[in-house]
């Protein structure tokens, strides 16, 4: 265990490594440099060069990668280039309003295709296919709705139609119940994104385990239904459940940007978004590098887990 | 199997017999799935549409109507107009040549150097595999929407830059599906049987692997073209991707969420639109995938 978590950490290691460099190297390839690319047309020459000395843009290449992976390590990202905060300031603000958008959406996530998914297994099983196909046809529909639209068709019935959510509005940790209400709607809609693969998977599992001998053994024995599908199926379900948390983490990332940029949330989908319209690749290229790191911290999280949940994985 | 060598022209390489089986092999099992045919019923309608537009009697995508501002679907105006007096459905259909050009640019990019790099990994093992893997897993490292957004970042917005972008990300996907396909079909004993008559390394390669890799890499491509359509209008509507005037569904979808209240037709139907093309991309992978293997027969 421990063994095989340090070559999967040096891995990890290694990964980083690659997309560190390899955000630095892309954004040294910008059609003149990041501060022409900055300044636009608004300035030229000696003021361009000005720029281009406080950017660190005129030491040598070496030097300034060194320089940048120093910034990362002692978590010193720079100062953004229209506000001069520091970059680390906006992004430790941001983070908890991201994450506590991200963390809701799997618990809702999972309390919504659990049930549905065994639902459809069961009727599936049964051999009632209407129910199944219903379920399964919806989820695959929701799935492939686009995230950016279906939220602004959730915001048209629930907020503007039916007053239920509010639709702007400060966005706060002081007052939690605004806070909530807020994010309320975010979250809905990143559910019913993602809902989807996790109703499926559960489905599969249960339904591959209902028609398992054991489970026949336990009808026999005059289980309840309840108990053998407690019991068995929805024991037998959760592995690959929680490896499908892990693994969509990735789609809950980029479908945090999109409520986040819609709903107006502070959170660091929008810090990306703004960064780019005003070009400041100080933020960019470190909320870049954030969100893989996010991504694949998770990742390997995941892996750590399913390895340790699994009795039939040996390490 | 016999009677069709005969028929299929002389040519060197592989791409003739591959696509002489797929043909083969495909177009009556194809037909006959009904998931393709429901693919075919949603997107026939879309494509003719997209091809006829001009001739259509709608005004044209750019045209504005200051006289016919903000008009809710009307016979004239299907999906109503917007705060310019554009005819929704005229931008739809332009933005939907976009979208298609957009997923089925980023399909072939990413099947053809999947298919390359892939082959190349798994095929010559060693240093090669070791380069190709690590760099495809730095750049499975992003989420695939960030990984686009930050591209576009650097190269800027426009058809050509979006398209790079998504199947930048797209390729390494790509290139790991195909290279476990050659490990996979490597150890199969067809395999071995060619080479205990002797059959050079290129044999295997071109008669033997790469035909049998084609089928799911195709799936995946149009899975991929799907996703492509819907990567292109979620940055669109960030406001990096395809930017105005020329239509895009993701950035008629972006002016109307201002409006939202007032004219709900901007915003919602390009989206339905979006749905119905998702669908159908995905119900013609389902299709394809059936039609091409032949172990998941109905």
């Amino acid at each position: 265990m421990v063994e095989y978590s340090l070559k999967k950490f040096a891995q990890l290691l290694f990964t980083v490594f690659g997309v560190v460099t390899l955000v630095f190297f892309t954004l040294r390839f910008i059609p003149g440099d990041a501060a022409s690319a900055m300044a636009g047309d608004a300035i030229s020459g000696e003021a361009l060069e000005l720029l281009r000395e406080q950017m660190g843009l005129n030491a040598p290449l070496l030097s300034q990668y060194l320089i940048y992976i120093k910034g990362l390590v002692t978590f010193d990202f720079g100062v953004t280039i229209t506000t001069r905060l520091p970059v680390a300031d906006l992004l430790l603000r941001a983070l908890p309003v991201t994450l506590s958008i991200a963390v809701l959406t799997i618990v809702l996530t999972v309390a919504l295709s659990i049930p549905l998914g065994t639902l459809a297994a069961l009727m599936a099983h049964r051999g009632q296919n209407g129910l199944d196909n219903l379920i399964t046809g919806t989820a695959m529909v929701l799935d492939l709705m686009p995230s950016f639209w279906t939220a602004l068709v959730f915001l048209l019935i629930f907020s503007l139609t039916l007053g239920w959510f509010p639709a702007s509005g400060t966005v706060s940790f002081d007052a939690p119940m605004d806070f909530l209400k807020r994010i309320a709607l975010p979250v809905l809609v990143l559910s019913v994104t993602q809902m989807a693969t996790m109703a499926r998977i559960t489905r599969t599992a249960v339904l591959e385990v209902l028609s398992e001998d054991y489970v026949r053994t336990a009808r026999a024995m005059g289980w309840s239904e309840m108990r053998v599908l407690f019991r068995h199926a929805l024991k037998n379900a959760s592995l690959p459940i929680v490896t499908v948390i892990g693994l969509s983490f990735g789609n809950l990332l980029n479908g945090t940007v999109i409520v986040e940029f819609i709903f107006t949330i502070p959170g660091i989908g929008n810090l990306l978004i703004n960064g780019i319209n005003s070009r400041d690749y100080q933020m960019v290229q470190t909320l870049i590098v954030f969100y893989a790191l996010l991504f694949v911290g998770i990742n390997f999280i995941t892996d750590i887990v399913y390895r340790a949940l699994d009795p039939r994985v040996k390490f | 199997m016999t009677q069709n060598t005969i028929n299929t022209p002389a040519s060197p390489g592989m791409a003739a017999p591959a696509t002489a089986w797929l043909l083969r092999m495909g177009k009556g099992r194809f037909l006959g799935n009904r998931k393709a045919r429901l693919a075919l019923v949603i997107l026939v309608p879309i494509l003719l549409l997209t091809a006829f537009a001009p001739l259509l009697p709608l005004q044209a995508p750019l045209e504005t109507n200051l006289r016919a501002m903000m008009q809710p679907p009307s016979l004239a105006h299907p999906f109503g107009t917007d705060r310019m007096g554009r005819d929704i459905l005229a931008r739809t259909l332009s933005g939907v040549q976009i979208s298609l050009f957009v997923g089925l640019s980023v399909a072939l990019l990413a099947l053809v150097s999947g298919m390359i790099l892939g082959t190349l990994a798994g095929f010559l093992g060693g240093i090669v595999d070791r380069t190709v893997m690590s760099i495809v897993d730095i750049f499975l490292a992003f989420p695939s929407l960030l990984l686009a957004i930050g591209l576009v970042a650097v190269m800027g917005t426009g058809v050509v830059p979006v398209i790079l972008a998504i199947a930048l990300a797209d390729v390494p996907r790509f290139i790991r599906l195909q290279r476990s396909l050659v490990l996979s079909l490597r150890s199969r004993a067809f395999i071995d049987a060619a080479r205990t008559v002797k059959a050079r390394k290129s044999w295997l390669m071109s008669r033997h692997i790469l035909p049998n890799t084609v089928a799911p890499m195709l799936v995946a491509a149009s899975i991929a073209a799907a996703n492509a359509i819907l990567v292109e209008a979620s940055l669109s509507f960030l406001g990096l991707g395809i930017m105005p005037p020329v239509p895009s569904l993701g950035n008629i979808i972006r002016d109307g969420q201002t409006y939202l209240e007032q004219a709900w037709w901007i915003s919602t139907l390009p989206g339905v639109v979006i749905l119905a093309i998702a669908i159908s991309f995905h119900f013609l992978s389902d299709g394809v995938r059936e039609a091409l293997d032949p172990r998941s027969r109905q």
